[in-house]
């Protein structure tokens, strides 16, 4: 009786192991998919098609890291983000980029791509502070196709067009351009990671949602 | 329980191990949840919406040291073992709640295991305060039932002795 329960258990344990690692490996198999996919249209994506929030001739580009479904970006959104605008940004010292990491589910790629394609009709901006705006908890479809679409009705913008491009997958590339580079080339493992360069290359990097009393420092050290 | 604790706490080595275990569970918890950053600066930070979460990992950390501790002294007095499984069950599952969904563990268990991962991550963040508020439940229990069992067992000892 005994041997029979622990037949059965090794048996569900063996099952168990198989599942996951053949879903696993299933599932690297697409991320690899992806990076190869981005990788060969890497050539006509570049980051200098990124939105950038104030002067392209600013001394210091905070380049944040981030993902609509992410909690501790909303904190940061909240908390940090409207200080920086007004002392750094407003005044002409720093501009602001960001670069998509969506990988808390798939509404996280669909809310990055819709940045771009508010960007068609020049409101990425106002688009990315609706999305913090309106975000809830992760994965629970407030960032579903229609929501986005109710988002850009919302901004003003001509729908028929914004869902034209979400269905088309207009931007799914620069959404995987984008994560890609912020993995490799920024090292980023976390959102938000924020990297904060100033013109003569001296960065410094701040990983999660600092207090603005942190950037301050950084930035006037850099400045 | 009063006398519980005064007869555990009388012993300053189980104050030291109590606050030993405090400091181990509160610093990592603070940084896993994104409430102490240590690069560029040592930074704590707590924002109002984050407040509740910040107090519940005071308390469990205070609640998981007391339990530990005391039971610690219970295996030392009497050579049982199973409630302090039960404190560190608590502690566990209070840990492993608010592990923030796009910090660096949250983001290795979905780049590892995708859409169950994502789904794991989701519910342990979601459902954070309420997981906290049960393993503080459970180490509330812990607590009580060890005090109690500690002050019948230490009367049958000095009774005996």
């Amino acid at each position: 009786m005994a041997n029979t329960k622990v037949i059965a258990v090794g048996v569900a344990a063996v099952i168990l192991i198989v599942a996951v690692t053949a879903y696993a490996s299933s599932y690297m198999s697409d991320f690899d998919n992806v990076q190869r996919s981005s990788q060969d249209e890497g050539q006509t994506i570049a980051l200098t098609d990124v939105p950038v929030l104030g002067s392209k001739n600013a001394g210091v580009t905070i380049v944040e890291i981030g993902d609509y479904q992410c909690p501790a970006c909303k904190l940061w959104f909240d908390n940090t983000r409207q200080e920086i605008i007004e002392n750094y940004i407003d005044t002409g010292k720093a501009n602001l980029v960001f670069i998509d990491m969506p990988f808390i589910g798939n509404d996280s790629v669909s809310a990055a791509e819709a940045t771009y394609c508010a960007n068609d009709q020049g409101m990425y901006w106002d688009y990315h502070i609706k999305l913090y705006q309106f975000q809830q908890h992760e994965n629970d479809g407030w960032a579903n196709i229609d929501r986005l679409s109710a988002i850009a009705f919302d901004l003003g913008l001509d729908t028929e067009k914004f869902n034209e491009c979400m269905i088309s997958k207009k931007y799914f590339s620069q959404i995987s351009f984008n994560k890609q580079k912020a993995s490799t080339d920024f090292g980023a493992n976390s959102t938000p990671t924020f990297i904060i360069v100033n013109t003569s290359g001296t960065a410094e990097r701040l990983i999660g949602p600092h207090p603005y009393s942190t950037f301050e420092k950084v930035l006037d050290s850099l400045l | 329980m009063n006398n519980t604790f005064q007869t555990v706490y009388s012993n300053h080595n189980y104050i030291l191990i109590a606050f030993s275990i405090f400091l181990l569970l509160f610093f990592p918890l603070c940084i896993v949840s994104e409430f102490l950053f240590l690069q560029p600066f040592v930074v704590l930070v707590v924002y109002p919406e984050t407040l509740l979460s910040f107090l519940l990992i005071i308390i469990l950390s205070i609640f998981s040291a007391l339990a530990v501790s005391m039971n610690i002294y219970r295996v030392k007095l009497i050579k049982e073992t199973k409630k302090i499984g039960s404190s560190i069950i608590g502690t566990i599952i209070g840990a492993s709640a608010g592990a923030c969904s796009c910090g660096p563990i949250a983001f290795s268990i979905i780049t590892t295991f995708g859409a169950a991962g994502s789904i794991a991550s989701s519910f342990l963040t979601i459902y954070e305060i309420p997981i906290r508020l049960s393993s503080i439940g459970i180490l509330m229990g812990v607590i009580f039932v060890t005090t109690k069992s500690l002050s019948r067992e230490c009367k049958i000892k000095s009774e005996f002795s």
